[in-house]
């Protein structure tokens, strides 16, 4: 369990982002794959030393098995119980149950399960009733709670509370010792890994019920960099990025968006050639929604990336970039488009009304048509940036002449990607923080119908740079 | 953000949407409460709202319509800001969709509000107050909150004063909502402290947003940035 022990090490405050650090971690993971077959052995020795009854070692395997998806109703319930009763089991016992997690992952797989299956099961409940399908109708109908949202809440709150996560997370923010506040739930690896990764688990959930600065607020105890315990589980590490970006994104942040998405996914393709298969599967898809994310907020936001992230995003979704980086109605129908394929599949947290299936909209449909208000107001914003960069003064009715718009449009429209060149960015503290910043190169003032245009000058960029190849050159 | 977290907040209200307290559906009466103190006093909570609304999406049996437009015209207050657009997010979607046979009273103004805010982020602002005029639903829907229009006209000024230096008094006139010359000259000096010159032209003072200054982005500098490199030429030598 040497590798357990390194992840809780108190989590140096810094946001690195240098070639060095990221060729550590990325060798520890190496390191981390290839010792993994051996860690499972250690357990098993812990697992038999401690004399536990196979039963519940079974039924700890069982919680982080993964469900299939096309599994009838009944299993769906079943299953639903069978965590009930576990986690009732190891909260509700008399002090601490004496167990030890089956593996490194458990934790992380129980809970990304659990959170799965409730995801899974909402979107199918919602689908029966705009279907109607009579039989499963009736089954679903006497069982309102089974997998109900506050039931699930309801148990990453009490996994979060009984192991003071909380609690040791500040501990190690301060650099004191976490045991020292842990508590005698908190102080055992089964109770502070559960506890930990249903910190994740709630950012998820959240995020599906579209709560998405509730979301960010979650991970307030959680510094986001590469010493965080779920950095060590790679499916942990992808999952909180995506979230996190996503819900940056509804927040119209859309440069911290960026930094997450392309921050995750610069660290995937430097991993890809050692993933184990199975494992890289689940996250090529994400990949690609989040691909389609990025191209989703540079739209908004024009960004240099970073080379390997322009790169792919120029591969996958090269066409698509282009449309919408023109903007104007046509550049609707591919935001709506991308949207669709990349957003989490959206739940309703109340049971649909069977009566009415008519009456069950796709949550989908809804959060996309509040995020497509967004675009439609901003949709003018390119094509007046691209005349605006020519020239240093403008008249207001000779542009609105030249869009063929008339003199209020074009004010409107002006004002509009003015007021949007201020954004929130994130600098220090909880995610929700940040500075107000000026993230447009084009600024300009009107004189009454005089249109003053300045554009901010970036020099080169020669640090970043610089290192890189340094590092390069000695690795 | 705007209206995220204002300093009138109470320490009751601050326990509440910070702890598990949230999740109680009691806690609906509090907020509901807090609400209402918001509209009468003129500060907003989006955050605490958002709570509120969590709530009903959780507990819809609680939902009370006028409570949820209230909140809506809250954020819309805020403008231009994600507010409204986050507390749409939390609505059930056939708050926001109404399907065409059973349009809800709820829906139906919910529609509408959300087209007044679109016409609001989108800086449309003449035809913000023609969509106003144009209906007795919407004088209803912003009644509760005490000083709504004027929220509303003074934001728009402020933002102006971020993008012109010298706006014609005309085109104020349409953007504030107001009958003629004379008022907007009555609000534009007593309200913002702007001069108006005898051509009708509104002088805006010089601010950091409308002096539209060049500016080079520079790189800076620092020894630490090259830290590990010294460090580790210096470990490589010794």
């Amino acid at each position: 369990m040497s590798t357990f022990q390194n992840g809780m090490a108190p989590i140096r405050a810094m946001e690195d982002d240098s070639d060095v650090e990221e060729e550590a971690l990325v060798a520890d993971y190496k390191e981390q794959v290839q010792y993994e077959d051996l860690d499972d052995l250690d357990n098993n020795n812990n697992a038999l030393s401690a004399q536990q009854p196979d039963d519940l070692q079974a039924r700890l395997a069982q919680a982080a098995q993964p469900l299939d998806f096309s599994a009838p109703l009944e299993t769906k319930f079943q299953s639903y119980d069978a965590y009930c009763s576990l986690f009732h089991f190891i909260l509700n016992s008399d002090g601490p149950v004496d167990l030890e997690p089956p593996s490194y992952y458990w934790a992380w797989d129980v809970i990304d399960e659990f959170i799965y299956q409730f995801n899974s099961f909402s979107t199918y409940r919602a689908r029966i009733a705009r279907q109607g399908n009579s039989d499963e109708i009736q089954m679903l109908r006497e069982n309102p709670n089974t997998w109900g949202c506050y039931s699930v809440l309801n148990v990453l709150y009490s996994l979060i509370q009984r192991s003071q996560i909380t609690e040791q997370l500040a501990a190690m923010k301060r650099n004191e010792e976490p045991m020292a506040v842990a508590g005698e739930y908190g102080s055992k690896n089964l109770y502070r890994m559960l506890g930990y990764f249903s910190i994740i688990g709630l950012l998820r959930i959240h995020c599906l019920l579209g709560d998405f600065s509730l979301a960010l607020k979650t991970l307030d105890d959680i510094e986001l960099n590469k010493k965080a315990m779920f950095a060590r589980v790679m499916a942990a590490h992808f999952t909180t990025y995506y979230y996190v970006g996503f819900s940056y994104m509804m927040m119209r942040r859309y440069g911290d968006a960026i930094r997450m998405f392309s921050h995750i996914l610069v660290y995937v393709s430097r991993t890809k050639n050692f993933q184990k298969n199975a494992q890289y599967d689940s996250i090529t898809k994400k990949n690609e929604q989040m691909y389609a994310l990025i191209a989703i907020c540079v739209a908004f936001q024009p960004t240099r990336l970073d080379d390997t992230i322009h790169t792919a995003l120029r591969e996958k979704y090269g066409d698509q970039l282009l449309k919408l980086q023109r903007g104007g109605p046509e550049s609707l129908p591919i935001f709506e488009e991308l949207f669709r394929t990349a957003c989490p599949k959206f739940i309703s947290p109340v049971p649909p009304d069977f009566d009415h299936p008519e009456n069950n909209i796709d949550p989908i449909e809804h959060h996309l048509a509040v995020f497509m208000d967004e675009v439609k107001t901003n949709m003018w914003s390119p094509t007046i940036k691209s005349y605006l960069r020519l020239y240093t003064t403008m008249d207001l009715k000779k542009l609105a002449g030249f869009l063929d718009v008339k003199d209020d449009e074009l004010r409107s429209w002006l004002l509009v990607n003015k007021q949007r060149s201020k954004q929130l960015r994130w600098t220090d503290h909880g995610l929700l923080d940040g500075e107000l910043v000026n993230v447009n190169d084009l600024d300009y003032a009107l004189q009454g119908d005089l249109i003053h245009i300045s554009e901010a000058k970036v020099g080169r960029k020669l640090v970043d740079w610089y290192l890189r190849n340094l590092s390069r050159t000695y690795a | 953000m705007n209206g995220e977290d204002p300093q009138e907040r109470p320490d009751s209200i601050r326990t509440v949407i910070n702890g598990l307290e949230r999740y109680n559906p009691e806690a609906a009466g509090t907020l509901e409460g807090y609400l209402q103190l918001q509209c009468e006093e003129k500060f907003c909570d989006c955050n605490a709202n958002r709570a509120l609304l969590k709530l009903y999406q959780l507990n819809p049996d609680r939902i009370k319509d006028e409570v949820i437009t209230n909140i809506l015209v809250k954020a819309m207050t805020q403008f231009p800001s994600p507010q409204f657009d986050l507390a749409m997010h939390l609505l059930s979607p056939s708050h926001s969709n109404p399907a065409p046979t059973s349009a809800s009273e709820l829906a139906e103004a919910v529609a509408k509000l959300r087209a007044l805010n679109a016409q609001l982020e989108g800086a449309q602002y003449e035809r913000f107050w023609a969509t106003m005029e144009s209906d007795e639903d919407y004088a209803d829907l912003t009644t509760d909150i005490a000083g709504f229009e004027e929220m509303i006209r003074v934001r728009i000024a402020q933002l102006i004063s971020q993008s012109f230096r010298e706006v014609d008094a005309g085109v104020l006139e349409k953007w504030l909502g107001l009958d003629d010359l004379e008022s907007v000259t009555k609000f534009v000096t007593e309200t913002c402290g702007w001069k108006v010159d005898a051509d009708g032209l509104v002088h805006i003072p010089k601010n950091p947003e409308n002096e539209a200054k060049k500016t080079e982005i520079r790189e800076d500098v620092t020894v630490d940035m090259f830290a590990r490199q010294i460090k580790r030429s210096w470990e490589e030598t010794v």
